[in-house]
């Protein structure tokens, strides 16, 4: 069959103008965006922290539960600003045809999909960022390495960005959508370590939390918060880009199979 | 503002094609399972000219259009825009070919300035130079007052002709346009077609599909008619008119009782006719006027004549009407 062939080549253009789309649209609706970047995630924040962390007390290693699950939020909510921002988003994209308008230019489905897993990664560094300032200012990140979090948060941001395209790209309406909640994410954000130990899960889960990809993301994320990084970081970095090799791949085949028919 | 846009059509797009057809289309295929779309069409469009592919929906026009700019692959055939083979390069071809979708692609979270500006960036035009674009099309379209609303504000025609404006953002010497009046009120249609005959005269090249028989006599220099993904005969509007319309119609409005009056007293006298709605039409025979002095006195009709047009052209050649689709 004619043009069956993807057009080879990345034009770079292509991935600055959809994500300067993409931060034009999102500087007009700021009040909003503030919202689920910086508000929501300091509310559970400061919910989990405090309140539950009144309860448990003082986890191993003398570090308090807040300390704990701080990371824990941050990172688990970085996945739900690139999951969002591939899966809603984009399927809105698709829905109204921008992206078709955007396919007359000279642009691929590859870059379509690097332009805004690039602006998934951008939302994930900013909720991230934003979110533990707050956290600093409570005492609760208190290693200068928690800078380092930054790296997990680019991750999430490929990693979950790719992952929400598998959605998009497959939904026949809205209603599919909320499987990315239901199925994907909400699972994740309470059984990938992010709020307990996986350790305390019987024997025979603990292996199905260490797959999902989130569990390898929050790992890296409290090795920096925690300043505790050793050899199991890194295997955990290597399972997000090994996951992330095979999603973008099936992401970019599902969206051409969408859009160009 | 015509100047203007004459002077920055100059793309690459005319130094590519020396001489020739600006879209030369070849024995074009397109299968959807067992179904061909688009069955083995071949036409060019030559520099300057708007050509038209007249037809129903479901004739294969969008297919044809959607392939011509890369977004739907073509299972054979061959098609070269400005000298550029769009099954190997389709990445070149949208650098020198315009663009307007079917449905107006407008992006919600956007201006109308915004959308223009942003769209001229992703083709590649520099910030300054696509905010100046941006600029010369708001104006030239009369859009300029409307540049920072949202695009859902727009009404149809409006949304429409931003969709049109954006195709322009790159000064492209030639454009495809799908269906670009469909849906809208008469008033927005003839702005629109009156925009579209000042590109014209810039010398930007346009392919349009319609099923508009007004439109592709107004707008076009040549047009095929499309059925079934095939092109039925092609021409310009007069010659088609010519060879297939009848040079008189004439036109009964026949209110509903004496409908049955009207039937039976033409095919007593082996008059042809064909009913669309309220409205029977009355091919001449052999240009002469068929006889329907008889009707003159029946109450509820109302007789008047007009000239054969392309919708007597499409259903001489299909056998069916333009509007069934």
């Amino acid at each position: 069959m004619n043009l069956a062939i993807p057009t080879p080549g990345i034009r770079r253009r292509s991935v600055t103008g959809l994500w300067l789309r993409h931060a034009v649209s999102f500087v007009r609706y700021w009040k909003f965006v503030l919202t689920w970047v910086l508000i929501e995630p300091v509310i559970i924040l400061v919910a989990v922290g405090f309140g539950v962390g009144k309860l448990v007390g003082t986890m191993d290693d003398g570090v308090s539960y807040a300390q704990f699950v701080t990371p824990g939020l941050i990172i688990g909510n970085a996945m739900f600003h690139a999951l969002f921002e591939t899966s809603w988003n984009a399927y809105n994209r698709i829905d109204n045809d921008v992206y078709e308008t955007a396919l007359t230019t000279p642009i691929t489905i590859l870059e379509i999909t690097m332009g805004d897993i690039l602006w998934a990664v951008t939302r994930s560094i900013l909720t991230v960022v934003g979110t533990a300032i707050v956290a600093a200012l409570f005492g609760w990140l208190n290693h200068w390495e928690a800078i380092g979090m930054i790296i997990p948060a680019i991750m999430v941001g490929i990693t979950f960005g790719a992952l929400g395209f598998l959605f998009s790209a497959v939904a026949p309406h809205t209603t599919f959508l909320t499987l990315v909640f239901t199925l994907v994410a909400s699972p994740m954000f309470f059984f990938s370590g992010s709020f307990f130990p996986i350790s305390i899960l019987p024997d025979w889960v603990e292996p199905i939390a260490w797959a999902m990809p989130l569990t390898s993301a929050v790992h890296i994320g409290r090795g920096f918060a925690l300043a505790s990084l050793d050899i199991t970081h890194l295997w955990a970095a290597l399972y997000l880009i090994a996951v992330t090799a095979v999603l973008w791949p099936i992401a970019v085949f599902l969206l051409r199979r969408k859009l160009i028919s | 503002m015509t100047e203007e846009l004459k002077q920055t059509g100059a793309t690459n797009a005319a130094a590519r094609n020396s001489g020739g057809s600006v879209i030369r289309v070849k024995k074009l295929r397109k299968l959807y399972g067992d179904l061909a779309a688009v069955d083995g069409i071949t036409f060019s469009v030559e520099p300057g000219e708007t050509y038209g592919l007249l037809g129903p929906n479901g004739a294969g026009k969008t297919t044809t259009m959607r392939m011509l700019s890369g977004l739907s692959p073509s299972n054979s055939g061959s098609i070269e825009v400005a000298g550029i083979n769009v099954v190997k390069d389709n990445r070149a071809v949208r650098e020198v070919m315009g663009v307007v979708t079917q449905h107006d692609g407008l992006d919600g979270g956007l201006t109308v300035f915004q959308n223009l500006f942003l769209f001229g960036f992703l083709a590649g035009l520099s910030r300054k130079d696509s905010k100046n674009r941006a600029n010369e099309v708001l104006e030239f379209f009369g859009l300029r007052g409307r540049s920072k609303d949202n695009t859902y504000e727009l009404s149809g025609g409006m949304k429409r002709r931003l969709a049109i404006a954006r195709s322009m953002m790159t000064s492209p010497k030639v454009i495809v346009m799908d269906e670009p009046s469909t849906g809208l009120d008469p008033q927005s249609r003839n702005r629109v077609w009156e925009e579209l005959a000042v590109l014209k005269d810039a010398g930007v090249t346009v392919l349009l599909s319609t099923h508009y028989m007004e439109e592709a006599t107004i707008l076009c220099d040549r047009l095929s008619i499309m059925d079934n993904g095939k092109i039925l005969d092609e021409g310009t509007p007069d010659q088609m008119i010519e060879h297939h319309a009848p040079k008189e119609v004439a036109q009964l409005r026949v209110a509903p009782a004496a409908l049955r009056t009207v039937r039976d007293y033409l095919t007593e006298r082996e008059i042809t006719y064909r009913e669309v709605g309220a409205l029977v039409s009355v091919t001449g025979l052999n240009g002469d006027r068929p006889d329907l002095s008889g009707l003159s006195d029946v109450e509820g009709v109302r007789t008047s004549y007009r000239a054969g047009n392309l919708e007597d052209v499409f259903l001489t050649i299909t056998g069916r009407e333009l509007r069934d689709g």
